[in-house]
């Protein structure tokens, strides 16, 4: 007993030193991707992540990144990448983006660098992922929800592809990427731009082993995540044991046209401190694109899960894994998928309505823990625009757009923060500027604005849906590729929460009428025409009738919400008038209105 | 003689420059009343000099200003009443912003308010294309209807930001006559005029953060211009800037957002030329210590990197300001930071501060938390007697028992051995914050040198120079009052933008040399007007750019003032390729690079050589010895020098503690220290 104290003991300084230095090991790998890197979605949207994982592939340290991308993912791909290539060279770096094989979907490009020290042994991997602009698909979205199988979808397929020997670049696969990937300049710039942040991250690391010893960074790798584990459980004992079976669906797509209903059976096991969740009993790989891989169906429900301890002190890494349970099976549209099934947009929306209710049924088991539901995504706000440049002789352009999307759910202690993006990404991405998008691609935003009352209510309420109006420039005709959930099924709520406002996707025609457009789709848009985009609301968190007044008020005066709103919804009673701003709470009738939405209710 | 002061959280420091000789006073900082404070200072400085305050300000020709009272005044919220008005269809831009969170899995932090709530924004139907092509003109009717709901909703200030009014200004400026005509006495700011750059929400933010502030910095500089010319001073009252430069204090109160990040921008400009002279022009990490904060600046090739995304507050959280400053990394460490050992079991040093009030636990004022400073008195860093110069007396035995109870037992380690983990943690934690902003400006520390300023630099300084790998470390003579004296040292400044987007596949000559030609005609009206009399004036020009299909621009210098020909292209293309290597280790050369803003800077400088120096004192060298710890060796006993008392180039070996009224610098085992001939300490590995 004594001797295991005293291990921990003298492990809290030098843990806590290389643990600083990991992380910012990962931070500059991240900057230097972030500030080098060619297409907006990279540079302007943030979609990219950085990580280190140990030699035996155990994720280790991630710079702040989009959840659905490191939690489980990097370490199958190293194990891939060893698999294939039992002996591994310093110098050596491999593309990889194989949905069997780890990856998240064909259009997050990994580049994955064995640090290999001195003596030629394995140490640790780094592995960066970045979204592309374009990844060969057959039509011009890295997002095809309508396709069959991999085939359908027509991605590039890279698996564990040694791109790097000797830190040249292996030129077939450069001219393979250029004779595949529209805008092939756009890949170049970024995948120089991952390159650099890999080998800086290598570079790092092998500065570290030399200064401090490999040894000492095993030992150190052990004790982190020994110390991560203990943080893990000490946060699920705090929550109570219970079981929920909890059910949502995806919206009908082409290809399923009844949609694909979701199961999660979720377990807090307070005693043994860990937290189950079974996906098995779900549906088989569906002929169309929007299937999970194996890393983002796990991920998916550890997002969940992170997202529920509302305790942001637990690191994340494979210590605090062994405190979850997460079974999925071969062959399955929330599991491993089968090969030929494609798995174009497993990052987003399916993920999604994996983590959602799972994060719901955490709130549902643990009072002051788990979330309402994130605002399921992928509106025309956020689709893939392409089509010929006008201004730049006609040049072709093709990229995603992040101008309108919100969604934040509601949690225990806060309201839907505005900008999440949805479940997966955690608001890791950033949202575009009009004027920005103005001048790099031609097309002209009409408005974006938060649409009132589509928040899902609560006393922690969702966030709000945006609306972002937008088509070609004159003499420009323009598509728009999305792949929208959320029309149908809107984010619930949770513990006495309401659901928040549905996507929806229309077309307004030169005259300005507007027509109802499909959840996925690709809109042709001519000049003088423009697509509207409403983004999903966030669910809210527990009754709106015990949501505190003054926030009832402040959302009121701000307009979040309408007067209807506040007192049919939430019982709010007000003195005093808007339009001099002197609106305040009458405590006493707000009280009493209160009283008989409850007793309705 | 011309005076220095900075009004810090604290302190009021004040430097006083006669002649080649400077002197430093600090005075506490008075927030009610912070003008009382700087006052204070100068009192200080008249005694010190034994003559009467009005005698001693009648001497002074110029008084330079640093303050926090904007900064303080955004975080406090304590701003003006502000509307701001946009383009129509676009009421969220201060909401929306530009997305982007931190900590993926903490949720205990709320979405940020807008800095103008919602309910004092307002719509105005205009819309100009990216071509600067009117689409909908300005509908003025509209525009006066908005006017009157600003009257009856008492606003005190109007921030206007219509999208791209940085490449076609008509309708906010007929926004502007319009406001001026109709609310009269109420002041506004024009976006276009303020900060004419790329991306809305940061230039809106920019303009409703700088007219909020416009009331109280107005009256503000009055109050300050007025007492100091009721105590005396007839001279010329600047104001130090955000940009690193100063300005007259009327200009600044026209545009207030130029004075918020004001004094960690004075730090790298010192820093520069303490560098030039003691480190033969090496690149410079600047790191300025003060009691809750470090911030980090660099100086590179002689100029100092700017970022245009400087925050108020945390990234994501706060506001940003949009506009161009020096880039100064700031992290919550400090001389107050607390240690604590988490649920874990692993030693952690902040965020949380104990601040100035209640402080460290020696400090005897309330703290019950050990503190980064606590740990450098345990370990006989700081001599609990002679702190401040003896101004006030230590409790180290109150610092090691609650070091003891809180972190040692905890961790299993001796008293000592915990003080000093806690010191390499923090010193990790400087080191992080230095790494981020030096990969990110493309400097490798290696090559640099780290400059310790503030009064708790040299506790670490030479822990931090050392585990960077740095070249050296200089602690100069007036590193303690680090901003102060960058505020000597710096011009009067001014600096111009205008956008104009072209390619280098289809480069606009005549456009873009029309817009040099107005900037510059706009810096030579500055040299002229604020800048008159100056030894000399430098224009630098400059253009953000970027490689085709790249969001984000980096500022490229230009060696010349115009685009005449293809060679003069080839050339500004040369540098572009350059500087994206310098910052980025990569070029792209067949991309076609694309040109967004053109800027100009002007500065006329006011002083040759810097400043001038400490004079020497003379106190008797004797040699006193204290024991010190170091995990190295242990307790040791190491010879303490006063920094006055030393003379030039003779080398000290570590380990020694070398003392001032104002600072301490430890001098690690194995590192060597020596008296520059100008006057500062540099160590070297």
């Amino acid at each position: 007993m004594n001797v295991n104290v005293s291990i921990r003991r003298t492990d809290g300084v030098k843990t806590a030193i290389l643990a600083s230095r990991f992380e910012s090991i990962a931070r500059k790998m991240q900057n230097t991707l972030f500030r080098t890197a060619r297409s907006g979605i990279l540079n302007t949207a943030h979609d990219f992540s950085c990580v280190i994982l140990t030699a035996d592939c155990r994720l280790l340290a991630a710079a702040e990144s989009l959840p659905s991308h490191t939690l489980t993912g990097p370490d199958i791909m190293c194990r891939y990448v060893m698999k294939y290539h039992p002996k591994l060279r310093r110098g050596d770096c491999f593309l990889h983006n194989s949905p069997y094989e780890g990856n998240s979907h064909a259009a997050d490009h990994c580049l994955i660098v064995p640090v290999i020290d001195e003596d030629g042994i394995l140490r640790f991997f780094v592995l960066a992922k970045a979204h592309q602009a374009d990844c060969g698909n057959s039509r011009p979205s890295t997002y095809l929800g309508d396709v069959a199988d991999v085939f359908e979808e027509g991605a590039l397929i890279f698996s564990a592809a040694k791109i790097q020997s000797d830190y040249q670049d292996n030129e077939d696969l450069i001219r393979m990427c250029r004779a595949r990937i529209r805008v092939p300049e756009q890949w170049w710039g970024d995948y120089l731009a991952t390159l650099g942040s890999v080998r800086i991250g290598e570079r790092e690391i092998l500065e570290l082993g030399k200064s401090f010893g490999w040894d000492e960074l095993e030992d150190y790798a052990e004790s982190w995540f020994d110390y991560s584990e203990r943080k893990m459980a000490d946060a699920i004992c705090k929550l109570p044991s219970g079981k929920r079976l909890v059910t949502t669906a995806h919206d009908p797509f082409p290809g399923i046209p009844d949609g694909i209903p979701v199961k999660a059976a979720v377990e807090i096991d307070s005693e043994a401190g860990m937290i189950r969740v079974d996906l098995t009993d779900n549906p088989d790989c569906q002929p169309c694109g929007l299937n999970l891989t194996e890393g983002t169906s796990m991920s998916a429900a550890m997002v969940a899960i992170f997202n529920s301890l509302i305790d942001h002190t637990v690191p994340v890494n494979a210590g605090s894994f062994r405190r979850l349970d997460i079974k999925i099976r071969e062959n399955c549209c929330v599991g491993i998928p089968q090969h030929p099934a494609s798995c174009s947009v497993a990052t987003t929306n399916l993920a999604d309505r994996v983590a959602n209710p799972v994060q719901r049924a955490l709130a549902e088991i643990a009072p002051g823990y788990g979330m309402a539901e994130t605002g399921p995504i992928m509106p025309p706000g956020m689709g893939v625009i392409s089509g010929r440049d006008p201004r730049h002789d006609n040049e072709a352009f093709v990229n995603q757009v992040h101008i309108g999307v919100t969604g934040g759910a509601g949690t225990p202690v806060t309201d839907g923060f505005l900008s999440i993006i949805h479940v997966g990404n955690a608001g890791m991405c950033h949202l575009d500027c009009i004027e920005v998008d103005e001048l790099h691609h031609p097309v002209f935003i009409a408005g974006r604005r938060l649409v009132p009352d589509t928040e899902g209510a609560g006393t922690f309420r969702g966030a709000p849906s945006m609306l972002a109006e937008f088509g070609p420039i004159d003499d420009c005709a323009m598509k728009v590729l999305y792949t929208a959930d959320g029309t149908i099924t809107p984010a619930l709520g949770t513990r006495g929460g309401g659901a928040g406002g549905k996507t929806k996707a229309r077309k307004r025609g030169r005259d300005g009428d507007l027509t109802e457009l499909p959840a996925c789709y690709g809109a042709e848009l001519a000049a003088g025409e423009t697509i509207v985009s409403y983004s999903s609301g966030g669910g809210g968190y527990g009754s709106p009738l015990e949501r505190d007044p003054a926030r009832v008020l402040h959302d009121l005066r701000e307009g979040w919400i309408t007067a209807a709103r506040a007192d049919a919804v939430y019982g709010l009673v007000t003195t005093g008038r808007a339009e001099d701003d002197t609106l305040a709470v009458d405590v006493a009738a707000t009280r009493a209105r209160r009283a008989v939405l409850a007793s309705v209710a | 003689m011309r005076l220095a002061c900075d009004t810090g959280g604290t302190f009021t420091d004040l430097v006083v420059e006669n002649g080649e000789e400077i002197r430093l006073f600090k005075a506490s900082t008075t927030p009610d009343d912070p003008v009382r404070g700087v006052l204070n200072a100068l009192t200080l400085a008249a005694e010190h000099f034994g003559e009467d305050r009005t005698d001693f300000l009648a001497r002074a020709d110029m008084f330079i200003h640093g303050t926090t009272r904007a900064i303080n005044a955004i975080l406090t919220g304590n701003t003006a009443r502000t509307a701001f008005l946009t383009t129509e269809g676009h009421p969220d831009v201060l909401v929306i912003r530009e997305g982007g969170r931190i900590e993926p899995f903490n949720f205990t932090v709320p979405y940020p308010e807008p800095y103008v709530p919602r309910r004092l924004t307002f719509e105005i139907p205009e819309r100009i294309e990216a071509t600067g092509n009117v689409r909908t003109p300005l509908d003025e009717a509209a525009a006066l209807k908005v006017i009157e709901k600003l009257k009856t909703l008492k606003v005190e200030a109007v921030a206007v930001c219509f999208l791209w009014s940085i490449v076609n200004a008509e309708h906010e400026k007929r926004m502007g006559e319009l406001l001026a005509e109709h609310l009269p006495g109420v002041p506004f700011t024009l976006s276009h005029a303020l900060n004419p750059t790329l991306r809305e929400y940061r230039r809106a933010s920019a303009t409703a953060i700088d007219a909020s502030l416009k009331p109280l910095m107005f009256d503000y500089l009055d109050s300050l211009t007025r007492r100091l010319r009721e105590a005396g001073f007839a001279g010329r009252t600047l104001m130090v800037t955000s940009g690193g430069g100063i300005m007259d204090a009327e200009a600044v109160a026209r545009a207030p957002i130029h004075s918020i990040n004001s004094g960690p921008a004075m730090a790298p400009i010192a820093g520069r030329f303490y560098t030039d002279r003691d480190f033969d022009h090496a690149e410079a990490i600047v790191a300025d210590t003060g009691g809750t904060t470090y911030d980090v600046s660099l100086v590179r090739d002689g100029r100092i990197p700017w970022t245009r995304e400087t925050w108020i507050g945390q990234r994501f959280r706060g506001h940003m300001t949009g506009f161009p400053s020096v880039d100064v990394k700031s992290i919550g460490a400090g001389g107050g930071s607390i240690a604590w050992v988490d649920d874990g079991g692993l030693l952690r040093v902040g965020p949380q501060s104990a601040g100035s009030t209640p402080g460290p636990v020696a400090y005897g004022k309330g703290g019950t938390e050990p503190t980064v400073t606590d740990c450098s008195i345990i370990l006989g860093y700081i001599d609990p007697d002679f702190f401040l110069g003896g101004t006030m007396v230590l409790d180290r035995e109150a610092a090691r028992k609650v070091l003891k109870e809180k972190i040692a037992d905890r961790l299993g380690l001796s008293v000592e051995e915990a003080a000093a983990s806690v010191l390499t943690l923090a010193t990790e934690k400087m080191v992080g914050a230095i790494d981020e902003i030096t990969i990110n400006q493309g400097i490798d520390p290696s090559n640099a040198v780290l400059i310790g300023g503030g009064g708790a630099a040299g506790l670490n300084a030479v822990a931090v120079g050392r585990r960077l790998g740095c070249a050296g470390v200089l602690i100069p003579e007036a590193g303690s009052v680090l901003s102060a004296a960058g505020a000597l040292m710096s011009d009067i400044s001014s600096d111009y933008a205008q956008m104009h987007y072209t390619t280098s596949r289809r480069f606009a000559y005549d456009q873009v040399n029309a817009v040099l030609a107005e900037l510059e005609a706009r810096c030579k009206a500055f040299a002229e007007g604020p800048g008159a009399g100056a030894l000399k004036v430098t224009t630098e020009f400059s253009v953000e750019a970027r490689y085709m299909h790249q969001i984000w621009e980096i500022e490229v210098p230009m060696g010349l003032g115009r685009v005449k020909d293809e060679a003069d292209l080839e050339a500004l293309k040369e540098a572009f390729h350059a500087t994206h290597k310098m910052i980025f280790e990569i070029t792209d050369p067949d991309s076609d690079i694309e040109f967004v803003t053109w800027r100009a800077k002007v500065a006329c400088k006011i002083r040759e050589g810097g400043t001038g120096r400490l004079p020497a004192q003379e106190v008797a060298a004797q040699t006193e010895k204290r024991p010190i710890y170091f995990t190295q060796t242990g307790w040791t006993n190491a010879q303490v020098l006063r920094f006055e008392s030393m003379p030039p180039n003779a080398p000290v070996t570590g380990p020694a503690i070398i003392e001032s009224s104002f600072t301490t610098v430890v001098v690690d085992p194995g590192t060597h220290a020596l008296r520059t001939d100008g006057g500062g300490l540099k160590i070297t590995f």
